[in-house]
């Protein structure tokens, strides 16, 4: 019990710090670095962490910068509704932008590639 | 138990930071907070007036159903009010008023004081007017500084102080295109989303969603966000443009916002990175550097942030934007302000707007601090 109350409070601490921390981003709503899981990725692990740039024609960036760090091949957002589809060597993301109004928006939706598919959720950072 | 006690003390800790991060919508535009399609009148007796900044309330007891239930005026910012006339005890405790608005989007018992008047003789309270001084019929001439003749942009020289104000738009619009829309820039018609500017699909798009959301995500309003860009010209509260002339250099102080100021620089330096201290971050107000061009005072300013709204209505900008400005102060009450906006990464090509600023002689800037929000 008390290492389940222990693990709530560092969930609450989670959750304060990514709402008072997020830098405002008033420009491309994709631009920025977001934090999330991809759960079920036995290949990669569930945490995810991807960085994304907008150049004034293409959404650019990298899946988990670092040693295995995969570039994004191609991003297409559909402003009708939010969605947007992420391409990187082999995987792709289907999700949406949720609560775009708020520099902590999230992209909400599923993963897939050859390795299995799963749950996808990433907040901006 | 001590442990349990412990624990619980920290969770609710916890609990107290989360909660102190969600965002409370003090200073708004009117209608993210209120309905313009949702009107009301009723009479009723003062019991409260709440002076204070970002918005005054006054507090009406109504009887309704033989019930009396405590409704809360809001209305303007008091520096508004002072600059309209108003003081605090223009009403007082007792006054019997009757009130004419919109009520709040949130069902709650509060309402914009579109009209305000005292009930037994009808005489308006409160009211504010956007009209800007009267001009001499005969334009008095540009003031010059006597050692280079250039214009004098702000107080002429050893004369009295005052500031610029009341411009005539209060949202960038592309020149030559007409749409209909309030003093923070709501369009009436959001149809017309795609004539105000160039936009391409991302950007219209943001820009439509702000719209929609009757402009309550304001970054300057919620955040107490700096106006950087050309919204700094397009506020109620006016601007001065101190000269510095030996050390080739104006200061944009701002009558909004936290005492914030913009520094331009005629000293021919390189625009990037020029002030020590702040390398080449990116800027609320950008970098910006000057020359004269006749009797123009042309300004060209990048390295601007992504963290705030350039203009009042929501439109997007990005890190890629490039201003360049044009002041011209055209008689000695007359300020021509023109601004190029060349920014691929948000618009499809360059584009200009521009308005004219009135000059309120013997006026000091008010401060209307910002330090209510997110709290």
């Amino acid at each position: 019990m008390y290492k389940g109350l222990i693990k709530g409070i560092s969930v609450v601490f989670g959750l304060s710090l990514m709402v008072s921390s997020a830098m405002a981003q008033e420009g491309h709503p994709l631009k920025g670095s977001w934090i999330g899981e991809w759960s079920g990725n036995t290949a990669l692990g569930d945490f995810v962490l991807i960085v994304m740039d907008w150049d004034g024609e293409n959404v650019t960036g990298m899946i988990n910068p670092g040693t295995d760090n995969m570039e994004i091949d191609n991003v297409e957002l559909d402003t009708s509704d939010w969605s947007v589809e992420i391409s990187a060597d082999g995987y792709t993301i289907d999700a949406t932008i949720q609560s775009l109004e708020l520099p902590s928006r999230a992209l909400v939706g599923s993963w897939r590639s050859r390795d299995g598919r799963g749950d996808f959720e990433i907040v901006r950072q | 138990m001590m442990k349990n006690i412990n624990s619980m003390t920290i969770l609710a800790g916890s609990l107290l930071i989360l909660l102190s991060a969600v965002s409370v919508n003090a200073h708004h535009p009117v209608q993210g907070k209120f309905d313009p399609d949702e009107e009301m009148q009723f009479s009723g007796q003062v019991t409260k007036v709440d002076w204070r900044s970002p918005h005054v309330h006054v507090f009406v007891n109504v009887t309704d159903n033989n019930q009396s239930v405590n409704w809360a005026v809001e209305l303007e910012n008091p520096m508004i009010l002072v600059n309209n006339g108003w003081k605090e005890n223009s009403l007082r405790p007792g006054d019997a008023i009757t009130v004419a608005g919109i009520l709040a989007r949130d069902g709650s018992r509060q309402i914009w004081g579109e009209q305000v008047s005292l009930s037994d003789t009808g005489r308006s309270v409160y009211s504010v007017s956007e009209l800007s001084p009267n001009k001499p019929l005969s334009p008095r001439p540009v003031p010059r500084w006597p050692q280079d003749n250039k214009p004098a942009l702000g107080a002429t020289p050893g004369g009295i102080g005052g500031l610029w104000n009341y411009p005539t738009e209060k949202a960038l619009v592309e020149d030559g295109v007409s749409v209909a829309m309030n003093d923070y820039g709501l369009l009436e018609d959001i149809n017309d989303a795609a004539l105000v500017a160039p936009m391409q699909d991302w950007a219209l798009a943001r820009y439509v969603h702000r719209q929609q959301r009757s402009l309550r995500d304001d970054p300057m309003y919620l955040d107490c966000k700096p106006p950087g860009g050309p919204r700094q010209y397009q506020s109620d509260l006016g601007f001065q443009l101190i000269e510095d002339k030996q050390n080739e250099r104006i200061f944009v102080l701002l009558g909004s916002g936290n005492r914030n100021y913009r520094i331009i620089y005629l000293d021919g330096r390189d625009p990037s990175g020029q002030v020590g201290g702040d390398d080449d971050n990116p800027l609320f107000y950008g970098r910006s550097t000057g020359s004269w061009e006749g009797d123009t005072l042309v300004v060209d300013t990048r390295g601007f942030n992504e963290g705030f709204w350039f203009t009042n209505g929501g439109l997007p900008h990005t890190e890629k934007l490039a201003m360049v400005e044009k002041f011209t102060r055209t008689n000695f009450d007359t300020l021509h302000y023109e601004v190029t906006i060349d920014d691929p990464g948000a618009y499809t090509r360059p584009w200009t707007a521009s308005w004219e600023m009135s000059w309120v002689g013997g006026q000091e800037l008010p401060f209307s601090l910002c330090q209510h929000n997110r709290q």
